[in-house]
């Protein structure tokens, strides 16, 4: 389906939409302006409908274990609080518009915060509402915005966008949805043609692509794919930090390790091998108990995951994979005891990798990782919390949480080390 | 490999007796692969299997179920293949198998024995309409082979492909279809389609759109084979199939007839008149459960492990698909095939899990390989 001036058509009308939209875009453009004041407002209300239950069926039907989570979660981002919040925390510190300015070479001239233009943003499918979200943050800083919908989506983004466009018809003229599959090369180089910025979320190849076919000069706003862990800082004292322990197993079950911010790896304090051997002695039931409550009623998903653990397994076997000293396996997850200390990918589904980091090494093997490092989970006595946190933060980590909130959204965070609504907008100067 | 030689002897490729040869003719196969090739010894090894695990029939499952990944992932061989053909990659990523001249020898007897026992082979010249790939010597995936080695089983007068390759890339001509099944209205000679559901099935939604119904020379079939592959969401139920084909084009759900099969396990399943996919002799299917693996009995839903001993080549005697399946007890058809069939309820889902993290790790892999 697509989305165009306010109405859902056809795929089978693509041609005819993409050869309109040029001259109604630069209509827009040149015409009008889109108030932030008025996308405030059709985001709060969209957030409150989904708080009041409108939207509960559509929840349901989404493959996540916790439509509620989901709800809530969807109900605080959309408020006006964390929208005004957002829009002040990301654009404070720009010159405020209608700016005059001496300079000794220009006598004055009038600086305004403009949006980009228009925007193509083409949306990944790991996180379900993830398209709506991108194109919420394209609407507040007033750009035009051109959506190509992820393969993998079910419907949701189209059903949440229709009902913004319903509650703020003047919307219409900057939303624009298609589900042209990745395929379609030559319908994503005419979208991107149109625009002044690419928002990317996905993997290097995605990246590749659209690079290649974006027009000389578009602004490529790159979301990338990043690695998440978590840090034990005290590997002698496990007794007493079975309730961290128990967040962090929460958090891999309810992620599945799926997330740029989700847990790779659980890296000790401790040079010593026995440490490791003894956590994953006292972790495995955590995580075990975590695993069953989050376990999936759908037996296609479990079977997939079933089957990536025994193909991981079957890796493991003929050494193709990775040097592990020995497994923990549960019946739904797998901790896996690895001889270096190196931050990568687990398997992931609930099997997560166990290795040593002394504190002294922490430098030199996140630096090896540098770029694409997002969140560290830090467990550790309170008065020590800075100084690890400070050196995450030296070494390039973006995001520095506890064990369980790893995935959280905090009120005002920023994407990545970066504010993305700073990536939307362009300054302009005017001489008078 | 006498013991294959003897297993793919069976007279009756749905043989009910046929647990002896089969048992005899996995171990032997089981031995070759665990000899000859490096990576299946070190599962073996590490599952602790050896060729004494396997004593009955009912040891089968115990054989290391290699899952359809491994084989897209690593490339796994036992010997030089004759011949090597690809899975169609719907997700992306293919797996190649590579197939010795025994193997295809036991593919070429099993293929003739089971067309045979469903009323295929024929020699009657007939068109071929195929909607599938047209063979390119860039295309190496088993689907096209398979497509074209149906036309086989009766002469063919001329084959017409739905895909073609043009610029670079396939295309589906679906007029260019229509309008040669338009000329063949008044042809003497029958017509067979082979190919894709999905094609099969838009084609004649087309074609009923338009109102356009060709009565098929008596004798004319449908031959569907390759699965719904992208167009998961169009399925429709196998009812309408039928009703359309006999409104359409006046062929009867008798003389239609689906074929299931894997690269991975190059096996003919073929269905009864019933459309009942029953385990040919050469084949044995474990339903395993979705969470332990462990072998769950007839009638469970579960991931569908397929094992045939027919490929020294290449170590896919036990071959873990991607598909969730049930298997019924032969009886339940009421064709007069004994063994069990097997149904397909759909795939493991998602198919791909899109996830962030795992593309950090690939461009991990990229600047390592730089």
């Amino acid at each position: 389906m697509i989305l165009y001036r306010g109405e859902l058509f056809d795929s089978a009308e693509q041609e005819r939409i993409l050869t309109e939209m040029e001259p109604y875009i630069n209509c827009t453009l040149s015409e009008k302006t889109l108030p932030t004041a008025k996308v405030v407002a059709a985001i709060d209300q969209l957030g409150k409908e989904i708080a009041a239950g409108n939207y509960d069926g559509l929840l349901d039907s989404l493959q996540t274990d916790n439509p509620r989570r989901y709800k809530m979660l969807a109900a605080t981002m959309l408020s006006r609080e964390n929208l005004e919040f957002k829009l002040k925390t990301e654009l404070c510190g720009l010159i405020p518009c209608n700016t005059v300015s001496q300079s000794g070479i220009v006598s004055s001239v009038q600086t305004k915060t403009m949006p980009l233009g228009v925007l193509f943003h083409i949306a990944a499918g790991n996180m379900d509402g993830l398209p709506a979200f991108s194109l919420a943050e394209g609407l507040l800083t007033g750009n035009v915005n051109i959506l190509k919908l992820p393969q993998a989506d079910n419907g949701i983004s189209l059903e949440i966008i229709s009902r913004l466009i319903a509650i703020e018809p003047a919307l219409k003229d900057y939303i624009f949805v298609f589900d042209t599959p990745s395929t379609d090369l030559t319908a994503m180089q005419r979208m991107a043609k149109m625009a002044d910025g690419i928002c990317i979320w996905g993997g290097e190849a995605a990246v590749k692509a659209v690079r290649s076919l974006a027009p000389t000069g578009a602004k490529l706003i790159e979301w990338g794919h990043k690695l998440g862990f978590c840090y034990i800082a005290e590997a002698s004292n496990l007794e007493n930090i079975k309730s961290e322990l128990a967040a962090l197993a929460e958090h891999i079950a309810a992620t599945r390790q799926l997330l740029c911010s989700s847990c790779q790896t659980i890296f000790l304090n401790t040079e010593n091998e026995a440490d490791l051997h003894k956590f994953c002695e006292l972790f495995l039931p955590i995580l075990e108990a975590a695993a069953a409550k989050h376990r999936s009623g759908n037996i296609g998903e479990r079977a997939y995951m079933t089957l990536m653990r025994h193909t991981e397994y079957l890796e493991e076997l003929i050494g193709q994979s990775h040097d592990t000293v020995s497994e923990y396996r549960g019946s739904s997850c797998r901790l896996l005891v690895r001889s270096d200390s190196e931050l990568e990918l687990s398997p992931m589904m609930c099997s997560v990798l166990v290795k040593r980091l002394p504190q002294k090494k922490i430098m030199p093997v996140l630096r090896r990782k540098k770029g694409l490092l997002q969140t560290a989970g830090l467990i550790c006595a309170p008065e020590d919390r800075a100084t690890f946190a400070e050196l995450f933060a030296r070494c390039g980590i973006t995001r520095v949480t506890t064990a369980g909130n790893m995935s959280a959204y905090f009120n005002g965070e920023a994407h990545d080390g970066e504010y993305a609504l700073r990536r939307y907008v362009r300054i302009v100067d005017i001489e008078l | 490999m006498k013991h294959r030689r003897c297993l793919f002897s069976v007279k009756n490729p749905y043989d009910t007796q046929s647990d002896d040869a089969f048992i005899n003719a996995a171990k032997e196969n089981f031995l070759y692969h665990y000899e000859h090739c490096k990576d299946y010894r070190k599962i073996a090894d590490g599952l602790g299997i050896s060729a004494q695990t396997f004593r009955t029939i009912d040891d089968i499952p115990q054989l290391p179920c290699l899952p359809t990944l491994l084989f897209k992932r690593h490339h796994l061989k036992s010997a030089s293949a004759l011949f090597k053909a690809t899975s169609s990659g719907t997700s992306g990523n293919f797996s190649e198998i590579g197939f010795d001249i025994g193997g295809l020898l036991g593919a070429l007897i099993m293929s003739c024995k089971i067309m045979h026992r469903r009323g295929l082979i024929s020699l009657i010249p007939c068109h071929y309409i195929v909607m599938g790939y047209k063979p390119h010597r860039g295309n190496r995936t088993a689907v096209t082979k398979t497509a074209f080695g149906a036309t086989l089983f009766a002469p063919a007068i001329r084959r017409r492909y739905i895909l073609k390759y043009q610029n670079g890339a396939y295309s589906p001509d679906f007029e260019g279809i229509i309008s040669a099944l338009k000329k063949l209205d008044n042809s003497f000679f029958p017509v067979r389609f082979m190919g894709f559901p999905s094609y099969t099935f838009f084609l004649m939604k087309m074609l009923d759109e338009r109102n356009i119904h060709i009565k098929l020379k008596k004798g004319s079939k449908i031959m569907l084979g390759g699965g719904w592959k992208q167009f998961y969401a169009e399925q429709v139920d196998k009812a309408s199939f039928y009703q359309l084909a006999e409104k359409v084009f006046g062929v009867h759900d008798k003389d239609i007839v689906e074929f299931f099969g894997a690269v991975e396990h190059p096996i003919l399943y073929c269905d009864c008149p019933n459309h009942h996919f029953h385990v040919p002799a050469y084949s044995r299917v474990v339903i395993r459960d979705a969470d332990t693996l462990n072998p769950v009995p007839e009638g469970t839903v579960g991931l569908v492990n397929l094992i045939t001993p027919m490929v020294s080549a290449t170590p896919i005697l036990s071959v873990m698909t991607d598909d969730l399946g049930v298997l019924h007890s032969g009886s339940q058809c009421g064709c007069g095939i004994q063994t069990p069939y097997l149904e397909i309820i759909g795939r493991v889902a998602p198919t791909e899990i899109k996830t962030c993290a795992a593309g950090a790790a690939d461009i991990l892999k990229t600047s390592q390989e730089l």
